[in-house]
């Protein structure tokens, strides 16, 4: 049963316009290629502090001072370019760690960007970038890299980067996709297989697991990180997956089976 | 007991605004863990005092009764989702109580060394204004997104669900994660109030109403989406001078709810959020109802404690400084069957735990510090018990006052238990809470709301075993019903986790790998969650859900 209809059988009355207005919001902070805070914030009560006095963190700075170094990197075409400079400033962009000999989830994780990127169809590029970023740099040559990218499909929009392994493992830190357990951490084949998904101009961040399915991909990163002139109007991506059910936690017990528990007092 | 400087220093309590710690390490004002975004800023503790409207929420007051509306169904999620249950006006009986609670921005102060901060509160309050329901009398709630669209603070995202946690509600009314509604919008809860099962035994006692946004909870309830949900029962009067049977536990002003919650602000005073640590978000600033280390005036009487831990990530051993031992007489939802004194309690993300302190036996003008002594610097798992820990905050005993209040012997009676519902028992499930890959899953699974994996039955009691792995810690959290915990794996339970719960510590040393409980659902079907309440895990997916089949 999809999400959209009302459990009485009648459309639910409240009417799309709360959403809309909100387009319309955030559609002006974008024309002014908003990298400040917002006009829109008129729900915001005064402020009572006095003048001169600090004002509340600017998010975007905030982040790309903390989160987004501009390191040098080497894309597959092997064009040299910074990483926040060139990659993300003011872009939607979605990005990962793989390197191109993994045989555990990179494959699964690449395959699903390249359903993701697909899916996204003239998006790609113009509205959304993907970065995939190599933990194996000496090995993943600009070369290596353009053959993996064009074996998984890749379009114009989607990065494959390679570059100095210390500026790669700053990236890494910063950007959340490390293990804390130090053994895990070293061993690349056990990698963070997440997706970042950042709109960089709105300052909104977040990860999702890279072997999610590509459709939750694709709609976080529609939703989230698009500007909202291009989200969906949820109808269309409503509950899309396929329903599955698993028992495969259940295993029938005969009460004898319990007779080992400790009883309460 | 005056406190020296010295003795001070034995308990870590501030100094001139900096704490020291073992082996002389100084920390500001109360230690923790910041991750890679700096520290806050030097506040010097115990200069706020808990008072009503100050850190003592309202209490909800209801409202002329009004037309319920359908719910939106248009409200779009993160992930692109749509509300599940959509669902037309709700059908209430005539002895229902109404409320209106809008969720809107407020300017707060943490601390007065601190800039007022601008944080979402229900209702403008900090914590949110505290209901108190009565056993038979159900309550309808219109909760109205009231939050910006385009907020410039950007933590949080004005799209928003309630879960009256550890409540017995209908999956609709439940705060089912993609039952969301945005900006603009409301939607009405009901909240029938009824004992579970028709047994007196499941009569609750403290519930909490938080956020339940998909992938979004985390910032929404640090942003402040967070309150006390209680209840008036037979017994639990919440009346002192009321005879037996009823309990006659401290009542008034005597019942304060404490939540306790960790921030982390930056150089010039503002809240900081870190969207990029998914492990469980830590902060060095320790929170009791949103002040940061504030102090209470006590009479000389017995005080009831409703402790809640609202953190992210965090999990604290609490103790008092004199070495006063707590009375524990409830955990979770639910009254214990008998009160039990213990020296310390543990308490993870989303438990609560009930303890009467009596102060009759202090001086006046004595100071006791309510402390935290474990030590935690990530979102993996505490580190241990260090001395002399973190004063959270103070209780300056000020005035002598009568104490009518009693703690009886027997608080609930427990009439099935796992004596009556063990040998009922058919089916076992195992659920494996596991780091894979970067991210937690549940038996290898990231939650989809289309994916059901389990479908017990109506009212047929089963066996969990929820187990970790890797080192992590995970407070699970289960919809719905409680649980009675029977075993955890090669530790002994503690007494007050003996009896029910809706949320367990797994995972980690001192807690067991895995733990054994015993879970009925009764009453109502259909679909609920349970997850990982480490908010953080929870927002990567770290959640799955049982369908309850007539």
């Amino acid at each position: 049963m999809s999400g959209g209809t009302a459990g009485d059988g009648t459309r639910p009355t409240v009417a799309a316009a709360p959403v809309v207005a909100a387009g319309l919001v955030l559609l002006i902070a974008f024309a002014a290629g908003c990298s400040e805070h917002p006009a829109g914030g008129e729900a915001q009560p005064p402020a009572s502090r006095v003048a001169g006095a600090p004002g509340p963190p600017d998010r975007v700075a905030l982040i790309r001072d903390q989160h987004l170094p501009n390191v040098e990197l080497t894309t597959q075409e092997g064009r040299k370019v910074r990483f926040y400079d060139d990659l993300v400033k003011g872009k939607v962009v979605a990005i990962n760690f793989m390197f191109a000999t993994c045989r555990k989830a990179c494959p699964a994780a690449t395959q699903n960007l390249a359903e993701v990127q697909d899916a996204l169809g003239d998006r790609m590029g113009r509205d959304v970038t993907l970065l995939s970023i190599s933990l194996d740099p000496e090995r993943d040559t600009p070369e290596v890299l353009r053959g993996y990218a064009q074996a998984h499909g890749a379009k114009p929009g989607w990065y494959f980067l390679t570059g100095k392994r210390d500026d790669i493992e700053l990236l890494r830190r910063k950007l959340g996709a490390y293990e804390l357990d130090p053994v895990l951490d070293a061993d690349k084949t056990q990698h963070a297989g997440i997706v970042i998904l950042g709109n960089e101009p709105r300052g909104r961040w977040k990860a999702i697991a890279a072997l999610s399915k590509p459709v939750r991909i694709r709609q976080a990163i529609e939703r989230t990180i698009l500007p909202v002139t291009e989200w969906p109007t949820g109808e269309a991506v409503v509950n899309e997956a396929p329903y599955e059910e698993s028992e495969a936690s259940k295993r029938l017990v005969e009460p004898a089976d319990l007779s080992g528990l400790p009883l309460r007092d | 007991m005056r406190l020296t400087r010295r003795d001070m220093l034995k308990l870590g309590i501030a100094v001139g605004g900096a704490t020291v710690l073992p082996g002389g390490r100084l920390l500001a004002d109360g230690g923790g863990q910041s991750g890679g975004l700096g520290s806050s800023p030097r506040t010097t503790p115990f200069v706020v005092e808990l008072l009503p409207g100050r850190g003592i929420p309202p209490v909800a007051q209801p409202v002329a009764p009004f037309p319920t509306l359908p719910d939106p169904g248009n409200c779009v999620n993160v992930d692109g989702s749509t509300a599940f249950h959509v669902h037309g006006p709700r059908v209430v009986p005539a002895n229902t109580e109404f409320f209106l609670m809008h969720e809107r921005p407020v300017e707060h102060s943490f601390h007065p060394q601190l800039p007022p901060n601008v944080l979402w509160g229900y209702d403008g309050s900090i914590p949110g204004p505290t209901f108190i329901a009565k056993i038979g009398t159900p309550n309808l709630v219109r909760f109205v997104n009231d939050l910006p669209e385009n907020d410039p603070v950007g933590i949080g995202e004005p799209i928003t669900a309630i879960h009256r946690h550890g409540g017995f509600q209908a999956p609709e009314d439940d705060g089912y994660p993609i039952d969301t509604f945005c900006t603009g919008q409301s939607r009405d809860y009901l909240y029938p109030n009824i004992l579970e099962g028709d047994l007196a035994q499941n009569a609750e006692s403290t519930n909490w109403y938080h956020d339940h946004a998909i992938d979004i909870t985390s910032m929404n309830v640090y942003r402040g989406l967070a309150g006390f949900y209680l209840f008036q029962t037979a017994i639990d009067t919440m009346n002192e001078n009321d005879p037996p049977p009823a309990l006659g536990l401290p009542s008034g002003e005597f019942d304060i709810g404490l939540v306790l919650q960790d921030r982390l602000f930056n150089e010039d005073g503002f809240l900081v959020y870190d969207s990029f640590d998914h492990n469980g978000f830590l902060g060095d600033k320790f929170l009791v109802n949103g002040i940061i280390q504030p102090f209470l005036r006590v009479a000389r009487r017995k005080y009831r404690f409703r402790f809640l831990n609202g953190s992210s990530a965090r999990v604290y051993q609490l103790f008092l400084s004199n070495g006063q031992p707590f009375v524990a007489i409830g955990k979770d939802s639910n009254l214990l069957e008998h009160p039990v004194t213990v020296k310390s309690f543990r308490l993870a993300p989303a438990e609560r735990v009930e303890v009467v302190v009596d102060f009759s036996h202090s001086s006046l003008k004595d100071e006791i510090f309510l402390v935290n002594r474990l030590d935690q610097t990530d979102g993996r798992k505490p580190n241990g018990l260090v001395s002399p820990g973190t004063p959270l905050m103070k209780f300056v005993v000020s005035s002598n006052a009568a104490d009518p209040s009693r703690v009886p012997d027997d608080l609930v009676l427990v009439t099935e238990g796992p004596e009556q519902l063990l040998p009922q028992v058919k089916v076992q499930r195992h659920f494996k809470f596991e780091r894979s890959d970067g991210a937690w899953v549940i038996n290898g699974d990231f939650f989809d709301e289309n994916r059901i994996s389990a479908k017990p039955r109506l009212g047929e009691p089963e066996i969990w075993i929820l187990e970790s792995g890797g080192g992590w810690v995970h407070p699970v959290h289960i919809h719905l019903s409680e649980f009675f915990l029977l075993s955890r794996d090669g530790v002994p339970l503690s007494p007050i986790e003996r009896s029910r719960n809706d949320t367990v510590l797994i995972g980690g040393a001192g807690v067991g790998e895995a733990v054994k409980l015993l879970i009925r659902f009764n009453m109502f079907t259909g679909r609920y969650v349970f997850h990982c309440h480490n908010i953080e895990h929870e927002d990567m997916r770290m959640m799955a859900q049982f369908e309850v089949q007539p």
